[in-house]
């Protein structure tokens, strides 16, 4: 105890001790987990051309992680679901399952939290809240639930008087002076883009879904569903979707051609031009989309699965000169044909992408890689 | 000069670093009570401020809990220690001027982190959330004054070693071994993963319990015996509860993880050995309140000495409860409640910030020669025990409450479990507000002392020592 360096030594071997088994005992035991298929072979090896699990997060929701760790959601919002023996929350319907370590390894950010104000995250996009519930409730969650306590974010969104169609309608019972309409900003589709991408709706060989008796969870009551593709387009919606097929079909000025490369029936052709309908680049976020849109897309790309290694010049005749209705009107349809079905894209949200590009050259197309990194 | 006792030359060398510290010390700990306030207003309404981006809840909470434990503790622990060591070594207190202009890097490195935190560079992991550019500056820092301080401590008097100055070194170079073993593991060689939590909930819970709890056991190991004028009882035993901590709360804090995305062995490891830290719990109890209650008139005579008595008693009250709560069964109810806010102020308002309060009572006017009046004393104790005891008891049955009710699936979140813990949100901001007034009387006392004239601060170092 007199002796300073002995002192020092005998405190830091206690210290290096749990050191040893939390930071390098652990990460030695599931420092390098990997994705993997749901159920393995019998020899435990993995099935050939099985999906994997988890995949990683689209660029837009990485993105969003980002907003959502800046703006210190997890002091409130966990996004662990505990095991069956440890808590309450398979029984709360706020996931299938246990969630795992394997759950996490593709994530930039982990952001488990360690405190519940709000309800668990984990899973929120299986909750099938649509994208502008999301909006509306990031905008300001008291015109949902008026007791709710998760802070309003109106500096994500501009307020608009003059509404367009793809603004996002707050729909509040209490406020007299009817409706306000706001327009999300990049930050905030982002942050929505994420959380429809919390989700663990797959087994992993080490956990599988827990069965619950299904009327112990009782669904809050939300006092507005503003769902829209759901129960039938609404006309604008349809108006848009239409228009969109125009443009996808033809191959005159004013046009896109897609259907030349991705065919009339969204499949693409093996190895060279990849498929939109069911692809995850088309139904995840859209800034994405916007992107390729405006600039083209070359080098390699995963689409469901399958490698393709090609070269997407800018739609349009002459390339590139798709204007921002044509555009969102373009990406609205493919987003809602061939059994896709996602939310519209708006000329606004297009408009605000453009004006995120502004120093970039004209004709300078995206990569895969750069579209799915993202941005510092 | 002859004349006067060593006792009074070291305090007299201690006495620009002393002030440096706790003034700064004491805006952090405003800052902190505003902070805490406008966090707690928006639980009450979130409307509250909720157009500015840069006080969104989550930001305005995390900066407060980093100005609380970095700028008020981390000032506060240099002004106790450096005065504590320096007094028991009977050596005086050297390089005060570097020891100054590191504390100025320390302060201004909070200072951006802070600001960093409200502009949207949050990191994310746990009591490490300013921006990685302010890291550096923070250890360098902290090294320079660490090292100033051991200079101190190897110039001591006496070889033989006691127990104020095991905690109190310990706690010191402990600091940057965890800041660096976090920075490695989340920045340098990013751990995958929920690894990543493990590490970051590692490293905060054990900035509570190895910087700032053993920091508040070595000043109460100094200030009971120093004040009551005796020996502390069973004082044997002391150095196995030293031990017993360095040992169990590195291992101890993981229990946070129970059930969730982790190796199991994690958070069961942490709860064998939280429950293992009643041998310590209970060692630093007896040698306090033993000692303290021989001569319990003396202890409620002496304000400095009924605040560390107070934070002793809370230690030990939270560290039992901590372990109750540690226990998977009970855990299963109050994991992830706002019970995590009654350990978090129990410990820093409750244990750690009331011993400093005391310490800073006793030291201040023997280093200025300036009493404080006993009735401003006196109102910061009452105020400071009404709030930290209003707070605490409305997180403690707010937070069983919150656990109860999410514990049954059948209750809706936000109309049911959520509005049921709202009143005790509305308890916690009145509290918070008595909180920030009685610690506003506090920095005020400090201040009027440090600097009754604050042109002269410096003029009347030398009046003082021709007088
Ligand atoms: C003060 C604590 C608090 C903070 C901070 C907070 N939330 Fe919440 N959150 C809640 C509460 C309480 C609810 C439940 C009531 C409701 O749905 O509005 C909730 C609900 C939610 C829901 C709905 C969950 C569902 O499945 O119905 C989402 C989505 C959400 N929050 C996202 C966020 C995001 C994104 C942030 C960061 C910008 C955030 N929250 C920050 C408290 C908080
Ligand atoms: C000249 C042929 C061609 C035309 C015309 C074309 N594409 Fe593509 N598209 C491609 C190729 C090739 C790729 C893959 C690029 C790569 O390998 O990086 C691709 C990729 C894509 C992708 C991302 C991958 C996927 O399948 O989801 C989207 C979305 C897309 N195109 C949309 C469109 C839209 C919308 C139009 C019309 C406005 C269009 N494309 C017109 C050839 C074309």
């Amino acid at each position: 105890m007199n002796n300073l360096a002995k002192f020092t030594i005998g405190i830091f071997l206690t210290l290096g001790m749990a050191w040893l088994a939390f930071v390098v005992g652990a990460r030695s035991q599931f420092g390098d987990l990997v994705p993997t298929s749901e159920v393995l072979e019998d020899d435990g090896s993995v099935p050939v051309d099985a999906e994997l699990f988890p995949t990683s997060l689209s660029g837009m929701a990485k993105q969003g992680a980002e907003e959502y760790a800046a703006l210190g959601c997890v002091t409130c919002h966990t996004q662990q679901v505990r095991r069956v023996e440890a808590g309450f929350d398979v029984e709360r319907g706020w996931g299938k399952r246990p969630s795992a370590p394997r759950d996490y390894v593709l994530q930039e950010h982990v952001l488990l939290g360690n405190s519940r104000i709000g309800p668990d995250l984990a899973n929120v996009g299986l909750r099938e809240h649509s994208d502008n519930w999301l909006h509306q409730h990031l905008f300001e969650p008291q015109s949902i639930f008026p007791s709710s306590l998760c802070p309003p974010s109106p500096f994500l969104y501009q307020q608009i008087d003059e509404p367009v169609k793809s603004d996002i309608e707050i729909v509040s019972n209490e406020n007299a002076d009817g409706n306000r309409f706001v327009r999300p900003t990049v930050r905030a589709s982002r942050l929505v883009s994420y959380l429809q991408e919390l989700k663990q709706d797959y087994e992993l060989p080490e956990v599988s879904f827990v069965e619950v008796e299904e009327d112990v969870i009782e669904e809050e009551v939300v006092s507005t569903d503003i769902s829209v593709v759901s129960t039938g387009a609404p006309k604008w919606l349809q108006d848009q979707i239409d228009t969109g097929k125009e443009i996808y079909m033809k191959a005159a000025p004013g046009g896109g051609m897609c259907f030349t490369c991705h065919q009339q029936n969204g499949q693409g052709l093996a190895g060279q031009f990849p498929p939109l309908a069911g692809s995850d680049w088309v139904l995840g976020d859209k800034e994405r989309l916007i992107k390729i849109s405006m600039y083209g897309l070359m080098g390699e790309i995963e689409v469901n699965g399958v490698k393709y290694n090609n070269v997407m010049a800018p739609p349009g005749i002459p390339p590139g000169s798709l204007t921002d209705e044509q555009i969102a009107s373009v990406l609205t349809y493919i987003r809602n044909d061939w059994g896709n079905s996602a939310s519209a894209v708006s000329a606004e949200e297009v408009a605000t992408v453009r004006e995120s590009l502004k120093g970039r050259a004209p004709m300078q197309m995206f990569t895969a890689a750069e579209l799915t990194t993202p941005v510092q | 000069m002859s004349v006067d006792s060593p006792d009074k030359v070291i305090d007299r060398s201690a006495k620009l670093v002393f002030s440096f510290f706790l003034s700064s010390a004491g805006l952090w700990l405003l800052t902190a009570a505003l902070l805490a306030y406008v966090a707690a207003a928006k639980l009450t309404d979130p409307f509250f401020l909720s157009t500015y981006e840069f006080l969104t809840y989550g930001k305005i909470k995390v900066a407060q809990a980093n100005a609380f434990v970095y700028g008020w503790g981390g000032n506060a622990i240099f002004a106790v220690s450096i005065w504590i060591l320096a007094r028991l070594s009977q050596a005086e207190v050297r390089g005060s001027v570097f020891i100054v202009f590191a504390g100025v890097i320390w302060n201004l490195a909070i200072t951006f982190g802070l600001l960093g935190i409200m502009d949207g560079h949050m990191s994310g992991h746990e009591m490490l959330e300013m921006p990685t550019e302010v890291w550096p500056a923070m250890l360098i820092s902290y090294l320079i004054i660490t090292f100033l301080v051991l200079v101190i401590h190897r110039s001591r008097q006496v070889r033989e070693t006691i127990a104020p100055q095991w905690f109190i070194l310990a706690a010191l170079l402990w600091f940057p071994a965890l800041f660096l073993i976090a920075w490695n593991g989340l920045e340098i060689n990013p751990a995958r993963g929920t690894l990543q939590t493990v590490l970051s909930m590692w490293y905060g819970q054990s900035l509570v319990w190895l910087w700032l709890t053993p920091v508040a056991l070595g000043a109460a190991y100094y200030l009971i015996p120093a004040i009551l004028g005796r020996t502390i009882d069973k004082y044997y035993l002391a150095i196995f509860g030293f031990w017993c901590i360095a040992a169990l709360a590195p291992w101890s804090v993981v229990h946070h993880l129970e059930g969730g995305p982790v190796p199991m062995w994690i958070p069961a490891i942490g709860t064998v050995m939280s429950i293992a830290m009643v041998f310590p719990i209970a060692v630093a109890s007896t040698n306090f309140h033993a000692t303290a209650f021989m001569d319990i008139g003396k202890v409620w005579d002496s304000l400095p000495l009924r605040f560390v008595i107070f934070g002793t008693l809370s230690y030990t009250v939270s560290s039992y409860i901590g372990v109750v709560f540690s226990l998977p069964a009970v855990a299963k109810i109050t994991q992830f409640t706002i019970i995590n806010e009654f350990h978090f102020n129990q410990r820093v308002y409750g244990f750690f910030s009331m011993i400093i309060f005391g310490a800073v009572y006793f030291a201040l006017p023997r280093i200025t020669g300036k009493e404080i009046p006993k009735a401003a004393k006196s109102f910061h104790f009452w105020t400071s025990t009404l709030g930290v005891l209003m707070l605490l008891l409305a997180y403690l049955i707010g937070g069983l409450t919150h656990g109860v009710l999410a514990g049954q699936p059948s209750l809706p979140w936000a109309s049911s479990v959520i509005q049921s813990i709202q009143p005790y949100f509305l308890i916690t901001k009145f509290a918070f507000i008595i909180l920030a007034f009685s610690q506003f009387v506090f920095v005020v006392n400090v201040w009027r002392v440090i600097f009754p004239n604050p042109f002269a601060f410096f003029a009347a170092d030398d009046k003082e020592a021709s007088a």
